[in-house]
């Protein structure tokens, strides 16, 4: 059992420097996890600032009301947004793996392949991450919209956004590894995921459709969460239904990326294509 | 006969890129285009009716000049993929070749440079005229119709931000093949004109001198005519000058544009060479 931890500690710390190397400081990485998305959390706000200006719009949607709670609502939503969509590009670049054939590599090492799945999604999540959320939590205490139920509810709120999503990075991570066309699945997570997960727009002025389909996606759950506590003061007896279904979720997450593991190296094993069937 | 040539080069660009479009991209183009307008649009739907109640704020009515936002945001929404589709095929027509190993076959060919990236241009409107009826039924289907107060305001808007767009990726072009780099260039100029030149929202929302800071690219004035002539109610006549100024912009941004390719064509063959 200790060895295990151990081995899995240092899958992850040596995976976790391989993606430090590979983005840190990186062009690339400023501009995609800070300088588009706060160039867009202006866009978003300007194109929706005539609807929450309206008369009627205080009575819909309280947060409405004020400018600064807007901007604060959209730009967690920007911040969450950023989280998962980050393990989406880092998911697609894994992929390459297949292509470099390193992945064989991989496969053919002692390390758990799902403790490498993780890890390396959660490698890619620091390194893109922290700039953007430095930015955001500078901003949010700045203009200081922030209504939190108590301190620790801060540490709710990192892991209410971190667990789920290096969960979903470790799913995207196996399902992408054994998939040949991984452009498609980036464009089908890219735009859609921001409009069914309720980025920018509350969750009530979403259709029940809309909803149901966002509720399979962590993001929608984790926003729920990050916003609830940190906008509206939710205590976390309010907040325990979404992080129940949070942890329900990634828990799924994980067990799916471990049965594709399974599958796609028992059937590469057979049949020498990296494939899930 | 120079003119001749032109024609012929230009025609074929447009050729063979309808060919290779045809046969190696059959959906996901067509998709990334269609998608980010249509829910661009659907967010301004949703917010409409269940945040504002079917109202906007009074200081839309008066940056915009109309206070039908859904039309607005469709007419902005459709105009800035548009915009997007274009660049993505004119600015980064050189930096393929390049990537594919062709630019140098390019370069001593006896074609010029200019009717080429007009067939890219030409292909590109060509194209996404097909996409476009698809939105089209995505705006219809929401129920949002469009007023058009100048029919020849708004084929001359539409006109001006061709040209505006095809001025900018000429230059952009060449910046891209002496980087050696697309991803990032795009992008940002993809976001900053998104945000500047008044696509989405009325340009009266941003600070001053961002304001000012917007008159520098072509696009604003193209989008001023554009959104003045569809929802805005304003003829022509009226937005001449706006007209005006975008062309002179245009012209500016294209002799620019020409003027340097050259240099920056001379720095990839020496980096690639």
């Amino acid at each position: 059992m200790i060895d295990a931890t151990r081995s899995a500690a240092r899958v992850f710390a040596a995976e976790s420097l391989k993606q430090h190397r590979r983005l840190f400081g990186q062009p690339l990485v400023v501009f995609s996890m800070l300088v588009w998305p706060i160039l867009q959390l202006a866009t978003t706000y300007y194109t929706l600032r005539p609807v929450a200006t309206a008369s009627d719009a205080a009575a819909h949607w309280p947060l409405a009301a004020d400018p600064h709670r807007l901007l604060a609502f959209l730009a967690t939503g920007t911040l969450a947004y950023a989280f998962f969509f980050s393990l989406v590009q880092s998911a697609w670049h894994f992929s390459f793996e297949r292509t470099t054939g390193t992945l064989e590599l991989l496969f053919l090492s002692p390390a758990g392949r799902l403790t490498l799945m993780i890890a390396n999604g959660a490698g890619a999540l620091l390194q893109n991450a922290w700039l953007l959320t430095c930015f955001t939590t500078a901003a949010l205490l700045g203009f200081g919209t922030l209504s939190v139920a108590s301190w620790w509810m801060y540490g709710v709120v990192v892991l209410a956004l971190l667990i789920p999503a290096v969960a979903w990075g470790a799913f995207l991570n196996s399902l992408l590894v054994f998939s040949r066309d991984s452009a498609f699945l980036y464009t089908v997570l890219d735009e859609p995921l921001w409009f069914v997960s309720g980025v920018r727009l509350p969750h009530f002025a979403l259709p029940a459709v809309v909803q149901v389909v966002g509720a399979v996606f962590p993001l929608t759950g984790s926003l729920i969460a990050v916003r609830g506590a940190l906008l509206e003061g939710d205590t976390l007896g309010a907040l325990a239904p979404t992080l129940g279904w949070l942890t329900l979720l990634s828990a799924l997450l994980l067990a799916a990326a471990a049965v594709i593991l399974r599958v796609g190296e028992a059937h590469a094993q057979r049949t020498g294509r990296l494939r899930l069937a | 006969m120079a003119t001749a040539t032109a024609w012929r080069t230009g025609r074929a660009t447009t050729l063979r890129t309808w060919h290779m479009t045809r046969r190696a991209y059959p959906w996901t183009y067509a998709v990334g285009t269609v998608l980010p307008a249509a829910l661009t649009i659907a967010l301004g739907y949703l917010g409409f009716h269940a945040i504002g109640g079917g109202e906007t704020g009074a200081d839309f009515a008066k940056g915009s000049g109309t206070s039908a936002y859904l039309a607005y945001l469709a007419v902005g929404a459709t105009a800035f993929q548009f915009t997007v589709r274009l660049i993505l095929w004119s600015a980064k027509a050189l930096i393929t070749e390049q990537r594919q190993g062709t630019l140098g076959a390019l370069l001593i060919a006896p074609a010029t440079r200019l009717p080429y990236l007009l067939g890219f241009t030409a292909f590109a409107v060509l194209s996404s005229i097909a996409e476009f009826l698809t939105l089209g039924v995505v705006i219809g289907a929401l129920g949002i119709s469009i007023p058009v107060a100048s029919a020849p305001g708004a084929v001359a808007g539409a006109l001006a931000l061709i040209v505006a767009v095809f001025a900018l990726s000429v230059g952009l072009g060449g910046l891209m093949i002496a980087a050696g780099e697309a991803h990032i260039s795009q992008n940002t100029v993809f976001i900053v004109l998104g945000l500047l030149c008044g696509y989405t929202f009325p340009r009266d929302y941003l600070p001053g001198y961002v304001r000012w800071l917007a008159e520098a690219f072509p696009t604003t004035a193209a989008m001023d005519v554009l959104h003045g002539t569809l929802t805005g109610g304003h003829t022509l006549t009226d937005l001449a000058p706006r007209l005006a100024i975008s062309l002179l912009l245009s012209a500016a941004y294209l002799v620019l544009g020409v003027r340097t390719l050259p240099y920056f064509e001379r720095r990839a063959v020496e980096r690639t060479y």
